[in-house]
């Protein structure tokens, strides 16, 4: 008697297929179907239907591609249970890491007067606009509270660098607490770079830290956007990136633009000079309705659809130049096609859900007082301290994370029970982002059918598919950009 | 006349039979239109009756075939929630059971 059963009892029966938890969303004639962990097929109309009346026949390619990312399932097999279960796990690893990101905001003080600046700067010499050296070192006692065994800490203004001398100090320190803690520290600093000096540098280089800039793309459009004494904030930040360049090496900077109005029929240009500059990269990336950016009403200048546009147009013209060669990333797109492509979350705060608010990052304002985002404090500048999680003087990490505060937010705009959402194909590429609707519509959770947010989220979310499905050459660029 | 007088004289009517189509399956319909025309919802034994108003001079004539077919996609969508329910809550339970939440051997 063999051993091996024979072939027939391995064939499929035909009428057992079970359903696993799946979501679907029309596109143009096809259906995109997302499993519980978002990855993803697209089917013809006809095999959706097929799927959708349970009419699933005992063996085809339709249930070869449905079983492989376990849409369906056979009656008693477990495999596919403890996949989905494996991946939904590693998805949500991060949750178990609370904290990784904490931002110093060392100084509100900015030499640069940006009417979109989300951040309501002052642009007077105060010292009461400094955070001070007892302030910072509470930040890096709750910074070290934080189980995340990797820590970001991150410097940002106003200028940064106009409190220099503090951002040493927080460094000296961190890195003292950081030989007993072993974890896995790193440092960034947020500056528009006009006031890089090689002290700056030369402590840069000594102690690792990365440099994250401005830049708006070609100078006249970037000096009209960052106004500043002298008219030269281009000059600057061109020459201060090359010099971090040199010294501290290509993967040591990066550079953020901001999409304003004119920016809209450029995007070429923009994204030629960063190509200019030898940067990999390019973050195309919308206003926020925060600071002055509401003020001047430089929020209110373009709406989602324009932006749709501007970024299909620049998504394009980076397919464009890889093709001729050059290695050029979209950091959004990248962000997104990691969750789309991968079972690794990026924690990207913006798209996290639960939100990424306090969860992913906490910001500690040069007063002492603790938001739960970057925008969170944005708001409070604008008079708005709904997420003010505390002051540092008088909080622990154990009071901040279980405040009212960030838990109703959290708790309110969680995106599986969010209406709209819980339905959506997309839910697992996109997160819930209370600062931005509590902005928009003044609450956590935000009216989707009528939000930007979604709109612009979901029309990036089609895209990207659409590329991935039908360009070859998109589709192996963006599998290579969700591997970084 | 103005506008919104002009929108609040063309409602449009909608009718779904109660045997086949949920109030749960029309809300979550109704919900993702929100931005173009308003539903009104008149639920009944034998039919649901829904009112739609146009926002912004959204075309009803077109958004009325939209909501048609968003409905059908909805009751479906409920159909498989319903039916994938159970397995769902096994395989998170599965994902987070080194949490403490639920005893592994249960999960056998």
């Amino acid at each position: 008697m063999s051993r091996f059963r024979g072939a027939e009892a391995f064939a499929a029966s035909g009428d057992d297929w079970q359903l696993l938890p799946f979501r679907f969303e029309r596109l143009n004639g096809r259906v995109l179907v997302t499993n519980m962990v978002g990855e993803h097929l697209v089917l013809s109309g006809e095999d959706f239907e097929v799927l959708a009346t349970g009419e699933l026949p005992a063996d085809s390619d339709l249930v070869r591609r449905l079983r492989a990312k376990q849409v369906i399932k056979r009656s008693g097999e477990r495999a596919p249970l403890s996949l989905l279960a494996l991946k939904a796990r590693t998805r949500h690893a991060r949750l178990a890491e609370s904290t990784g990101l904490h931002i110093f905001v060392v100084s509100l003080r900015c030499e640069h007067s940006c009417p979109y600046c989300q951040v309501s700067r002052q642009s007077e010499d105060r010292d009461r606009y400094d955070m001070t050296l007892a302030t910072a070192e509470r930040g890096l006692d709750m910074t070290f509270r934080s189980p995340s065994r990797s820590l970001k800490i991150e410097f940002q203004g106003g200028e940064p660098l106009l409190n220099f001398g503090l951002i040493e100090e927080v460094v000296r320190q961190a890195e003292v607490r950081n030989r007993d803690e072993g974890r896995d520290l790193g440092f960034v600093i947020a500056s528009n770079l006009a006031l890089l000096s090689d002290e700056v540098l030369d402590f840069c280089a000594r102690h690792n830290i990365h440099i994250s800039t401005s830049l708006d793309g070609p100078a006249d459009l970037h000096n009209r956007n960052r106004p500043r004494p002298g008219r030269d904030s281009w000059e600057r930040a061109v020459d201060g990136i090359r010099r971090v360049r040199e010294t501290l090496g290509v993967d040591h900077i990066s550079a953020l633009m901001t999409t304003t109005k004119r920016s809209l029929d450029r995007v070429r240009d923009i994204i030629d000079t960063y190509v200019d500059l030898g940067l990999r990269g390019i973050f195309l990336r919308p206003l926020s309705p925060y600071g002055f950016a509401i003020k001047t009403k430089s929020y209110s200048a373009y709406d989602a659809e324009r932006w749709i546009d501007f970024y299909r147009e620049g998504l394009g013209y980076i397919l464009e130049l890889n093709r001729q060669g050059l290695d050029l990333t979209e950091y959004f797109s990248t962000v997104i096609l990691r969750k789309m492509l991968t079972n690794v979350e990026p924690g990207y705060v913006d798209l996290m859900s639960p939100a990424g608010i306090g969860i992913g990052a906490l910001v500690y304002n040069y007063d002492g007082s603790v938001y739960a985002s970057d925008e969170g404090r944005m708001l409070a500048e604008m008079g708005d301290e709904t997420f003010r999680l505390g002051h540092l003087e008088v909080d622990t990490y154990e009071s901040i994370m279980t405040s009212e505060a960030l838990l109703a937010p959290l708790e309110e705009s969680f995106a599986l029970s969010a209406p709209m959402c819980s339905d959506c194909a997309f839910e697992t590429y996109c997160g819930s982002d209370p600062v931005y609707h509590y902005a928009t519509s003044g609450d956590f959770l935000g009216r989707k059918s009528e939000s930007d947010f979604c709109r612009r989220n979901m029309a990036i979310f089609k895209h990207l598919i659409d590329l991935y499905e039908n360009d070859e050459f998109a589709r192996r660029t963006f599998l290579s950009w969700a591997g970084r | 006349m103005d506008a919104n007088e002009q929108k609040s004289d063309r409602p449009t009517e909608v009718r779904f039979a109660a045997s086949t189509t949920s109030v749960d399956a029309i809300q979550r319909a109704a919900y993702r239109f929100g931005d173009r025309f308003s539903v009104e919802l008149l639920p009944g034994v034998d039919e649901h009756i829904c009112i739609l108003r146009s926002r912004d001079d959204a075309d009803l004539d077109e958004e009325t075939e939209n909501f048609r077919v968003e409905v059908l996609d909805q009751t479906l969508r409920v159909r498989i929630r319903k039916e994938t329910e159970p397995i769902r809550t096994m395989i998170l339970a599965k994902a987070f059971s080194r949490t403490g939440v639920v005893d592994p051997q249960d999960l056998d």
